[in-house]
């Protein structure tokens, strides 16, 4: 596993890749979902009862970050075909829209802009909000054994 | 010659009842358009103030009763700030109702003003808080769980439900609701801090303690 790992991140341009996605990905979640505050001041903050929130949240954007890259390599250097990235980028997607929303910085908004339709929605997102994750994160990690597996063949990885 | 004392009697009678409604109907719209104005925040249809009324900052939370960040916020926030600040008179405090989450949300917010009318608005508003659940719309704040947390507030049951029931205060949430949409709020909790030379700060979403202090001693 660590010798496919290092074999695809052997080439900085990915490491930058992944790097740009857990940055990008983490600071996005954690502003939506309030652990950190814009505004006024720059602040980090887990209120008690919402750890596990936190820890799903760094869980599935490091699984994306490894995922993401690894199969842009596949399609890239060895053209293989397009479905596992699709599978990853839907995994982390699913698992970023969970309970983004909801009654955070931007619920209202989205309640206002598309009413009762908007308010279903930003429930739903907000009652399966770890359960969603929970899938997200077993949905990358599935997308993970099996590009690392698929890579190994392809690549003849020992 | 009686027709027409007839006629003109009729007429009088009509523009003297127009008049006596007109009259009626004004003296109610006064009664319900008293202004309460915190900075460019209207809370005339919020809640009563909460602590001394002449502290020299206010803080205006627009919140929703099925709001899990609003929880977090009366849970961990609140306890500190309001024996800090509003305990000791430096700070008041004033909810309004930004009832959208679902459809429980709306009765929920006009429930409080059913409590409010038997003195125990904020009693009310604590046990909602106290008893809200991580779901959104899964029964928790249906009618029937409203009126339970009343009688066990010990109100009047009776009057307490026939309040709710005849949705007295729907006019009342939606105004709210339209006032937060009026300034811009877009998620909940949303704070408005109005200090004593008319500063305002707003403040989005259930912010720690720490930065609570830093506005408010900036504003003293």
């Amino acid at each position: 596993m660590t010798h496919v790992l290092r074999f695809v991140f052997s080439n900085y341009v990915y490491v930058a890749f992944a790097s740009a996605i857990f940055i990008i990905l983490l600071f996005g979640l954690l502003v939506l979902s309030e652990y950190v505050f814009l505004e006024p001041y720059l602040i980090g903050y887990i209120a008690p009862g919402m750890e596990l929130g936190f820890a799903l949240i760094v869980i599935l954007t490091a699984l994306s970050a490894l995922v993401i890259p690894m199969n842009i390599y596949r399609i890239n250097v060895l053209k293989k075909s397009k479905r596992k990235v699709t599978g990853s980028v839907f995994g982390s997607f699913v698992g970023s829209i969970a309970g983004a929303c909801s009654c955070g910085p931007i619920g209202f908004a989205v309640f206002s802009t598309f009413g009762s339709v908007g308010a279903t929605g930003l429930a739903f997102l907000t009652n399966y909000e770890l359960p969603m994750r929970i899938g997200a994160i077993i949905l990358l990690s599935i997308a993970y054994y099996t590009t690392i597996k698929s890579l190994k063949i392809e690549c003849k990885i020992v | 010659m009686v027709k027409k004392g007839f006629l003109l009697g009729i007429i009088i009678s009509i523009i003297s009842i127009g008049v006596i409604l007109i009259y009626s109907t004004s003296s109610v719209e006064t009664e319900n358009t008293d202004v309460r104005l915190h900075g460019t925040v209207s809370t005339t249809m919020g809640s009563s103030i909460l602590g001394s009324s002449s502290a020299p900052i206010t803080i205006v939370e627009f919140g929703d009763y099925q709001c899990h960040q609003c929880y977090n916020w009366f849970h961990n926030t609140k306890p500190s700030l309001f024996q800090n600040y509003v305990d000791t008179g430096k700070v008041n405090f004033v909810f309004v109702d930004l009832a959208f989450l679902g459809r429980d949300s709306p009765k929920a917010a006009q429930a409080s003003y059913c409590a409010e009318d038997q003195g125990k608005y904020w009693e009310y508003h604590t046990q909602l808080y106290n008893s809200q659940e991580s779901q959104i719309d899964n029964g928790w704040a249906n009618s029937e769980r409203l009126k339970s947390s009343a009688f066990s507030l010990g109100l009047d049951v009776e009057l307490f439900d026939s309040c709710l029931d005849s949705g007295k205060y729907a006019k009342r949430v939606q105004y709210n609701v339209a006032e937060a949409k009026k300034l811009g709020v877009s998620g909940t909790p949303t704070f408005f801090i109005i200090g004593p030379n008319g500063q305002q700060e707003k403040l989005v979403g259930a912010q720690p303690y720490s930065v609570f202090t830093k506005i408010l001693d900036s504003m003293t």
